[in-house]
């Protein structure tokens, strides 16, 4: 085929036709783990549609043979009324691009499968929920609007069928025709959509700030389903094989039970540290945990992956580099030559200025004695500590009594002088370029945005966080570089990775010999090193 | 551009307020683009009929009262209906909400960057990056002016955020940095009041 590849460990190609996605699951497969069956499209295929509006020709005729081989291999039919076969869409360029690209799931997921599925598992309630993520993440692919205003209504009374019907009009309505009642349809129309996801204006502003080229196209994986959704022993999560905020040598992460890798991401629900899952099910967690240090071992580096585990089965659904900042940064250069996974020299080279400069950054200190409340997006790097306000007018008033730390579900301009007043800042909904974040930066002041499950009750002055709640006045502590939220007034630590940055910094001084260790600089003593080491 | 009519003025300080939460009198004349005049006799107004109150402070401000929150809705309701410009401004909503991210993408952009591959505050030292992140500002500014053409067609307080986001915008390129972010006339500020005008005009939540 010329378009398509199928996933498998074989699979091996520059990055900018395969694209990251499918090579770090080519790499997973390699490495002896878990991934779903699938195939990856690939750019070049994207280029074409790009070029020419488009898709290529026989490309259609190629996602049918793929599909075919994927149907044979899993056993499983597209849209099939009998062991249907549901499959994800996902964009994978060469390059990364948060959240810029689309990505279908469940697709396949016809209203006949769906009472395929149902009848196959014994849980209709499963089913449609599946089919609703079919429809709500194909509806934000095709349409490039905001659906959850159209099911938000339905999903609150719990009634799948009707927001179900509900993104099919909004579908039709706004693009004139249908979602397609055939599972192949829906696949040459998700594939389309992640295609013309590369050339939206936002994508294109992206590009240019960041240096990457407009023309270079996505492929799109296209996996076998794996239903984090599926029953109590299934879930999904993200976790990283050490602590991206400190460094330190153990995993971390965040794992939602019986929901899907989308809701961890989007913060609608509180996750659950990933530690969790040792107790829950210490089957996932034996392997993940084996996962992490074979791909550490394989990229001499931290890693990051996302996983699904559907009825306490682990697969592994991306991989990449861990790409720690700041003091992370230094530790894990540090402990990596401790090790001997690299040599000191690397070490030494894996650290740039820009990581020096944000190691002085204040953080609370890792400590048993504090009492975490929750956990979000870092937006603006610092601690802040001070009291609960849940309203900028209460900000404003409570500040000449001391600092205040502003709560709220998100912010907008009526906020603006609450967020002035006060001396940290915690959202529940946003990410790093919300309002909130803008503004915290645009002030300089430690924020928190996107903190998951947190409920901001106005009228009980009062936010709760899971089972907890804690009232206005409270004292709380804002870490806007891990967006850890702790309760009280936590034990705060200036410099974090001192003793680390201590040794990396000595090891710097051998090398240079003597050139750089009279500078006063951290920086300059770091450049010295490299210097040297760039020379031999 | 349309001037609103002197007897709207009560109406627009409603609104503004609604929108842009306490403000200055000033504020509020560069929001509403009111005469001063008028400003303060129509707050007085608004502060006898219990809707708004003036905080004292080291700078006065005006801010709605619960009445006045409460009242706000069906006024600019009516307002919405009589025009009968619902179907103009949802459209309007929708694409603004197309170049909300990229808009909000930008200011992150403005504040932070990669340096040596770790993400670090801008310190604007480097003019060439500034100048390529205003230029993709001005490329978005472009975008944006047809969206609030349009709803200035429909109801004409809506001109006001034309005229100030391309102020705030020529301001940032003739090298006022704070006009981008910072200030409480910045581009990011005046684009979020709008945000905050489309949800308020259409009774939507967040």
């Amino acid at each position: 085929m010329r378009w398509i590849r199928p996933l498998s460990a074989e699979l091996d190609g520059p990055a900018d036709l395969l694209g990251g996605k499918a090579l770090g699951l080519a790499l997973l497969q390699r490495l002896g783990l878990r991934v779903p069956l699938g195939f990856v499209i690939t750019a070049e295929a994207c280029r074409a549609f790009l070029r020419d509006g488009q898709q290529p020709a026989r490309l259609e005729h190629e996602l049918s043979s793929a599909t075919a081989e994927l149907e044979r291999a899993t056993g499983r039919t597209l849209g099939g009324t009998h062991a249907p076969l549901a499959v994800s869409v996902r964009s994978g360029a060469g390059v990364s691009m948060p959240g810029m690209m689309n990505t279908v799931l469940d697709l396949g997921l016809t209203p006949a499968a769906t009472e395929g599925l149902a009848t196959e598992t014994g849980d209709r309630g499963f089913a449609l929920d599946s089919r609703l993520r079919f429809l709500t993440s194909f509806a934000g692919a095709v349409t490039d609007a905001d659906v959850s205003r159209v099911t938000a209504g339905h999903r609150a009374e719990g009634d799948a069928e009707t927001a179900a019907r509900a993104v099919e009009e909004f579908v039709l309505a706004r693009c004139g025709r249908p979602v397609p009642a055939d599972a192949q349809g829906q696949l040459r129309w998700a594939v389309e959509s992640v295609f013309a996801s590369w050339d939206t204006p936002r994508a294109r502003t992206y590009r240019s700030l960041n240096g990457i080229p407009d023309d270079l196209g996505t492929a799109v994986v296209v996996q076998r389903m794996v239903f984090g959704n599926r029953d109590g022993r299934s879930g999904s999560g993200v976790a990283f094989s050490r602590d991206p905020g400190t460094g330190a040598n153990s995993p971390f992460g965040e794992v939602l039970f019986g929901r899907q890798g989308e809701d961890v991401v989007s913060g609608r629900t509180a996750t659950r540290p990933l530690g969790d899952l040792a107790e829950r099910e210490p089957v996932v967690w034996g392997e993940l945990v084996s996962a992490l240090r074979r791909i550490e071992d394989h990229y001499r580096d931290a890693c990051y992956v996302e996983f699904t585990f559907e009825a306490g089965e682990l697969w592994l659904l991306q991989v990449r580099p861990g790409r720690f900042a700041g003091g992370a940064a230094v530790r894990l250069a540090t402990e990596l030559a401790d090790e001997r996974v690299i040599d000191r020299h690397e070490a030494l080279l894996r650290i740039t200025p820009g990581h020096l400069r944000q190691v002085r950054t204040p953080r609370i200190a890792p400590s048993a004695a504090v009492d975490l409340l929750g956990r979000g997006l870092g937006a603006c790097p610092g601690v802040a500590v001070g009291r609960v306000a849940t309203t900028a007018e209460d900000a404003v008033r409570m500040a000449s009594d001391g600092p205040v730390v502003l709560v709220r579900p998100e912010t907008s301009p009526h906020d603006m002088h609450g967020l002035a007043a006060a001396a940290g800042i915690v959202t529940a909904h946003g990410g790093p370029a919300s309002h909130a974040a803008v503004v915290a930066r645009s002030l300089g002041k430690p924020a928190v945005v996107g903190v998951g499950g947190l409920r901001v009750n106005c009228e009980a002055d009062a936010v709760q966080v899971g089972d907890r709640t804690v009232g206005a006045g409270t004292l709380l502590t804002v870490d806007g570089t891990s967006g850890e939220v702790a309760l009280g007034s936590a034990p705060v630590v200036e410099n974090p990775a001192g003793e680390h940055l201590a040794r990396l910094l000595g090891w710097a001084d051998e090398v240079a010999g003597g050139v750089g260790d009279t500078a006063d600089d951290e920086a300059e003593r770091l450049r010295a090193a490299q210097a040297v080491l760039r020379r031999s | 551009m349309n001037r609103p009519h002197t007897q709207d003025t009560g109406l627009l300080l409603l609104h503004a307020l609604r929108c842009a939460g306490a403000c200055s009198t000033e504020r509020l004349r560069h929001i509403t683009g009111a005469e001063a005049s008028d400003i303060e006799s129509e707050l007085i107004d608004l502060g006898v009929a219990g809707l708004a109150t003036r905080l004292s402070g080291e700078l006065p401000y005006w801010s709605l009262t619960d009445a006045g929150r409460a009242a706000h809705p069906s006024r600019i309701r009516d307002e919405l209906e009589s025009a009968g410009a619902r179907p103009v401004v949802t459209a309007a909503h929708e694409r603004f909400l197309v170049l909300n991210p990229e808009l909000l993408d930008l200011c992150r952009a403005w504040q932070l960057r990669s340096v040596d591959g770790v993400p670090s505050a801008n310190d604007h030292r480097d003019a060439a990056y500034d100048a390529q992140v205003l230029d993709r500002f001005a490329d978005l500014d472009l975008r944006a002016g047809p969206v609030i053409g349009e709803l200035a067609a429909a109801l004409p307080r809506f001109g006001r955020y034309a005229a100030r986001l391309t102020e705030a915008l020529e301001r940032a390129r003739a090298g006022e940095l704070g006009q981008v972010t910072d200030s409480t006339v910045s581009y990011h500020t005046v684009w979020a009041e709008l945000h905050e005008d489309l949800l308020a005009t259409l009774g939507l939540q967040r």
